[in-house]
């Protein structure tokens, strides 16, 4: 009973092969962590995903749809909601209304758009700087800012992309806290990491292994962390002896 | 062989006679818009600028705007180049329809500047050139004034390309075009490059304005339509292309010509109008380009 | 901040319907005639060009479109306030039409499109006389037989506070926080489900609309018109700029700037003389380089500085910089 499946996905850009034969499934209120090195295709799986970028061959199914070819907005219109690696705040818009643009997608009236908006934003412990303005704001509140405006369009299905990175361990390690309790709300998350493996071992139900567009392990963290496919693609193959 | 071959030949002709202006009025578009995607409004008042300023140095020494259009292109490019210092610089962070309506804004300055000192009436010149004729057998032929303008703006434009792709500048430039990020962290002096981009691109405005004093009536708003067709010409040629759009400006002086012979005229601006139209829609990379619009 | 900015136009607005009570000559009402009328079409634009932060330079198309439907229309035997309304649902079907090729080119791009599709308009009404008359022109009836030059200026007083409703409407509504999102950032809109497309082109639409009402009653005004009257580059930039100077993206920002501008206008034509579009150049340079919020932009920017107020003034634009243009287009290679 997936909630996503992505069955044998290729993508090319022009010469390199971004994304090779990639098929894995995602269950309702889990989550999973994509992981690989930079450059393993993490952002352009998610982007296929969302339909920023159309597959080449293969199938993606959600929640019994096919969403192989949608328009851009269409994802979000289904139930998937999506952040970005570099976050993209309206800068001119206060935290608030940032995510009212969100929850917009669910209702056209304002204040029911500022009910949930402003739930979503106590979720993410942001009440203090709910009416400022999003430009002053510093990395960590924009990027809880992003996972805000995403959470508020009530997205079954969640892609968090380098969720923590740029962050200080402390802060990612709340986050992630956070991130650990949208399953309660029926959410179900996938994240992009490329190697802050604390919270991927803290957070993650699943992990899924990507290196150089290819799949190459999945399974529960602690039993993919040690394999040696996983170590030789972050580490190179001298140390595949380490793992046991 | 009958008129139904030398007709649209010496069309095609005439149009590439045209097209060669054309093209080097576009490349200096080209320059500006590729390496600081800048649509300069006041690129027709350049060439109208090189255009007085031709007159006023013709009527005084005699000596034929054929051999005095280098000055029209020193003095534009010290306008570019104040220009970019002076106003363009200021604004480089804003959003691109600044940069427009200030071009637009400093097109309005000149234009209506050149109505007070010269008046509204239309000039004309009137060189022995003018009255010299090539023939290619008894069915085509040339009028010599546009052939030197031909030959020079062809040289023009290949000496253009040279310094783009063979020096240092050249080389600034394109990267600027490329990357104006990482252009500084290379050592670049965006800034100075940039100016002397607009310059330069600014002074191919005013020697085409040169070029076109013998065969053109001299107006004010003479340059409107050529700032309007170098647009076409950039968007045809793609993305900024500096080849591009001197080919462009090839295929639009033949296309010009061709309509004026079947359709009449008035139907020469619109067609160039509705080419660009059909590009933006079809292929917005320009029919040259490769990358995104 | 906004109520403010609404009080004082209400109330600027129904003073201007008593002053032609006051004994003006015809002339002055002319002048406060197109005052209005610009003021009209400005808020107009303001939806496509402020809110949503497109830059259509092409707004005589729907201007023109509005006054040619009037005249020929009415020259087919339809009565005059039918061929209003036809005018002006074929500005609609032309604005479909335009929308939809521009609005997917990004940056100067659509701006120069806009600019193509009118130039192709007014060409096409040059070159076709046996259709539109040509440069010679063509007719256009009389839509008030009673008192015209009050009624042209009452219809445009109505026009304006028609049009400063409708966007305060949008501003608070869903529609114009898309709206604005697409301007900010089109990407992240896209990415929380806002069909852009589908925004912008009926924000289009409905400016096209009043845009073209407003030609019609220009066209109207003037009882005879030509393609370089009411489809030039000219009249999309005087548009353009009356939004831009006043304020684009906030709610009376074009109906200063149009009070501003065309009262500037009129001075500097009987001042300065020939010099005027020279002073109009320099004007705009000026508004460009230093203000290039526009008066209200800038003013409501400042005040909030003053008063340490920690909501934003909702509708400023700050222009978007190079580097987020840049990131994004890394991002998407």
């Amino acid at each position: 009973m997936s909630l996503l499946e992505v069955k044998r996905v290729s993508k090319r850009f022009g010469g390199l092969k971004a994304i090779n034969d990639v098929s894995f499934s995602v269950k309702p209120s889990e989550v999973t962590f994509i992981v690989g090195p930079n450059g393993a295709g993490k952002t352009t799986l998610f982007n296929l995903i969302t339909s920023i970028f159309h597959v080449d061959s293969g199938s993606i199914n959600f929640d019994g749809r096919d969403i192989t070819h949608l328009t851009p907005n269409g994802a979000a219109q289904i139930g998937i909601g999506r952040t970005f690696q570099l976050v993209k705040p309206l800068r001119n818009l206060t935290v608030l209304e940032n995510v009212m643009l969100g929850a917009f997608l669910r209702t056209s009236s304002r204040a029911k758009a500022e009910k949930e908006a402003t739930k979503v934003l106590s979720f993410l412990q942001m009440e203090k700087v709910m009416h400022l303005p999003a430009r002053g704001m510093g990395l960590p509140t924009l990027k809880r800012l992003e996972i805000a405006r995403a959470l508020a369009t009530q997205p079954k299905l969640i892609l968090l992309d380098e969720v923590v990175a740029g962050l200080p361990t402390s802060e990612a390690i709340k986050l992630a806290m956070l991130l650990k309790r949208l399953p309660e709300w029926g959410i179900s998350t996938i994240g992009g990491i490329e190697h802050v493996m604390q919270v991927v071992m803290r957070v993650a139900d699943r992990v899924i292994v990507l290196d150089h567009g290819t799949l190459i392990a999945e399974g529960v963290p602690q039993d993919v962390v040690h394999r040696p496919e996983v170590i030789e693609a972050y580490l190179g193959s001298k140390y595949k002896e380490i793992a046991l | 062989m009958v008129n139904w071959f030398y007709i649209p030949l010496q069309g095609i002709i005439n149009g590439l006679l045209t097209g060669a202006l054309y093209a080097l009025i576009g490349m200096g578009m080209a320059l500006i818009f590729g390496v600081m995607r800048i649509v300069n409004f006041a690129h027709g008042a350049f060439l109208m600028m090189g255009m007085y300023a031709t007159y006023v140095v013709f009527q005084a020494t005699g000596v034929s705007p054929y051999y005095e259009f280098p000055l029209a292109g020193i003095l534009l490019f010290f306008v570019g180049y104040a220009t970019y210092m002076g106003l363009l610089r200021p604004i480089r962070g804003q959003v691109d329809f600044m940069v427009i309506l200030l071009t637009m804004g400093l097109a309005l300055i000149l234009t209506d500047g050149a109505q007070l000192v010269f008046g509204a009436d239309y000039h004309q010149i009137n060189i022995p050139l003018l009255s010299r004729n090539i023939h290619l057998g008894s069915q085509i032929s040339i009028n010599a004034p546009w052939l030197v303008s031909f030959a020079i703006a062809m040289a023009l434009a290949g000496a253009l390309y040279w310094v783009v792709t063979h020096t240092m500048f050249g080389r600034a430039a394109r990267a600027i075009a490329q990357n104006p990020y990482a252009a500084p962290l290379m050592g670049i002096n965006v800034n100075r490059v940039q100016a002397v981009a607009f310059g330069i691109g600014s002074a191919a405005a005013g020697i085409s304005g040169a070029l076109l004093l013998p065969v053109f009536y001299l107006f004010p708003e003479v340059g409107n339509q050529f700032k309007l067709k170098s647009f076409v010409m950039v968007v045809l040629g793609g993305m900024g292309s500096i080849q591009g759009a001197a080919i462009a400006g090839l295929v639009l002086g033949v296309v010009e010509s061709l309509t004026s012979l079947y359709w009449g005229n008035e139907w020469a601006l619109a067609v160039d109008f509705v080419l660009f139209i059909l590009v933006l829609s079809l292929k917005p990379s320009g029919i040259f380009g490769s990358q995104r619009a | 901040m906004r109520k403010w900015q609404l009080l004082i136009a209400a109330v600027f607005l129904l003073a201007a319907l008593f002053v032609p009570l006051f004994g003006l000559t015809d002339y002055t009402l002319q002048i406060l005639f197109r005052v209005f009328l610009f003021a009209a079409l400005g808020l107009a634009w303001n939806l496509v060009g402020g809110y949503a932060g497109q830059l259509s330079l092409g707004h005589a198309a729907y201007f023109g479109v509005g006054a040619y439907g009037l005249a020929l229309f009415s020259k087919l035997g339809i009565s005059p306030w039918a061929a209003v309304l036809l005018g002006v649902v074929l500005a609609m079907i032309c604005a479909a039409m335009i929308g939809s090729v521009s609005f997917r080119l990004r940056g100067p791009y659509f701006a120069l499109c806009t600019i193509a599709f009118a130039e192709v308009l007014r060409l096409v009404a040059k070159n076709l006389p046996n259709v539109t008359g040509g440069d010679v022109g063509v007719q256009v009836p009389l839509l008030f037989a009673h008192s015209p030059v009050r009624s042209f200026y009452w219809s445009v007083v109505l026009l304006t506070a028609f049009a400063l409703g409708l966007s305060a409407w949008i501003e608070r509504s869903r529609f114009g926080y898309y709206l604005m999102a697409i301007r900010e950032d089109q990407d992240t809109a896209l990415s929380v489900g806002v069909n852009a497309a589908r925004c912008k082109l009926w924000a289009l639409l409905i400016s096209a609309a009043i845009t073209g009402l407003g030609g019609a009653l220009y066209a109207s005004m003037f009882l005879f018109i030509v393609p370089d009257q009411v489809l030039p580059m000219e009249i999309s930039t005087e548009i353009a700029i009356v939004a831009m100077l006043g304020g684009a993206g906030t709610l009376i920002g074009p109906l200063v700037g149009s009070v501003l501008l065309e009262s500037a206008a009129e001075i500097f034509k009987n001042v300065f003389k020939e010099a005027n579009l020279l002073i109009y150049g320099v004007l705009i340079i000026v508004v460009v380089l230093f203000m290039p919020e526009g008066i209200v932009g800038t003013f409501t920017r400042k005040l909030a500085l003053f008063k340490k107020a920690p909501a934003v003034p909702f509708a400023a634009p700050v222009p978007a910089t190079i580097e987020a243009e840049s990131e994004r287009a890394a991002l998407n290679e």
